[in-house]
């Protein structure tokens, strides 16, 4: 076992175990699989496995599904990311069906970022009107009104 | 909430998680934003940039400490005030987000 990796799991169960649900956590992970096994989401209420429209990516969120739940993590859920058309979308709502994997919300591919990118720029402040940012406020006010999602 | 953004390589976990942890904090929620990836760059996600970026400190690996148990057999746990860690290594972003990071991973050390 690593010791970032067991560093971040003590601090975050700690946090939990100190603070309950008087604070937001969101952790961004490492690309892949092998974080899973390491526990780094343990201390997590939920895992949103991003996906995008190509079969390697849904492939992914379908083994994280699987992973977190040999952990003890139940709650997975998939987000699908750079959308352009229908056809994207019906890839990943007929993948997820498939595989059990309820999806969250959808974010559409939004050129923008890219020049946010470019400028080494947060997207929220460099393209707080284009379609991704707006997607993610959406989803925001999802996950907040959610009960039972602490 | 306590959200993990998980996925393949380059799918946009650090874009989302950087952009959900300004929206969740500009409802008035504390936030508290992890990088959990051994390459870290949810700073620039999330607007903290500059020399600021340059202070962020990976959590060191000394707030783990061995111990033994009553069975006699070891546990790592940890040790720290984890509200000392976040003021210590935390930086705080736009819009009131705490982040911290994980950092490089330590080379052949156990536990
Ligand atoms: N909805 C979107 N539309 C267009 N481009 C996007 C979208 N979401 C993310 N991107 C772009 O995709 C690239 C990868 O995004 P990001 O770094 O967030 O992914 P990641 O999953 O964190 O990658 P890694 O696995 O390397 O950590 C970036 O160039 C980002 O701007
Ligand atoms: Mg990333």
């Amino acid at each position: 076992m690593c010791s970032a990796h067991a560093t971040v799991r003590g601090l975050l169960g700690e946090i939990v175990a100190r603070t309950g649900n008087g604070r937001d956590i969101i952790v961004d992970m490492e690309a892949g699989l092998e974080h899973l096994s390491r526990g780094t989401g343990k201390h997590v209420s939920r895992i949103i496995a991003v996906v995008e429209p190509y079969f390697r990516s849904l492939e992914t969120g379908r083994r994280v599904k699987e992973l977190a739940q040999e952990l003890g993590v139940g709650n997975v859920v998939g987000l699908a990311n750079k959308v352009r058309d229908e056809d994207d979308r019906r890839a990943i709502q007929q993948f997820c069906a498939a595989h059990g994997l309820p999806l969250v919300g959808e974010i559409p591919y939004d050129s923008t970022l890219a020049e946010a990118e470019r400028a080494g720029l947060p997207p929220i402040d460099s393209s707080p009107a284009g379609p991704a940012v707006a997607a993610i406020r959406d989803l925001a006010d999802t996950l907040v009104a959610e009960k039972g999602l602490h | 909430m306590r959200i993990a953004i998980a996925g393949k390589g380059g799918t946009g976990k650090t874009t989302i998680a950087g952009t959900l942890s300004r929206e969740l904090a500009r409802r008035g929620r504390q936030v508290l934003a992890v990088d959990a990836d051994t390459n870290p760059n949810l700073a620039v996600t999330l607007g903290v940039s500059g020399p600021r970026a340059q202070d962020i400190l990976g959590l060191p690996r000394n707030l783990m400490t061995r111990q033994t148990q009553s069975d006699g057999s070891t546990k790592v746990v940890f040790t720290a005030d984890p509200e000392e860690v976040l003021r210590e290594y935390g930086v705080t972003g736009p819009d009131g987000v705490r982040l911290v990071i994980m950092g490089k991973v330590g080379h052949g050390g156990a536990g």
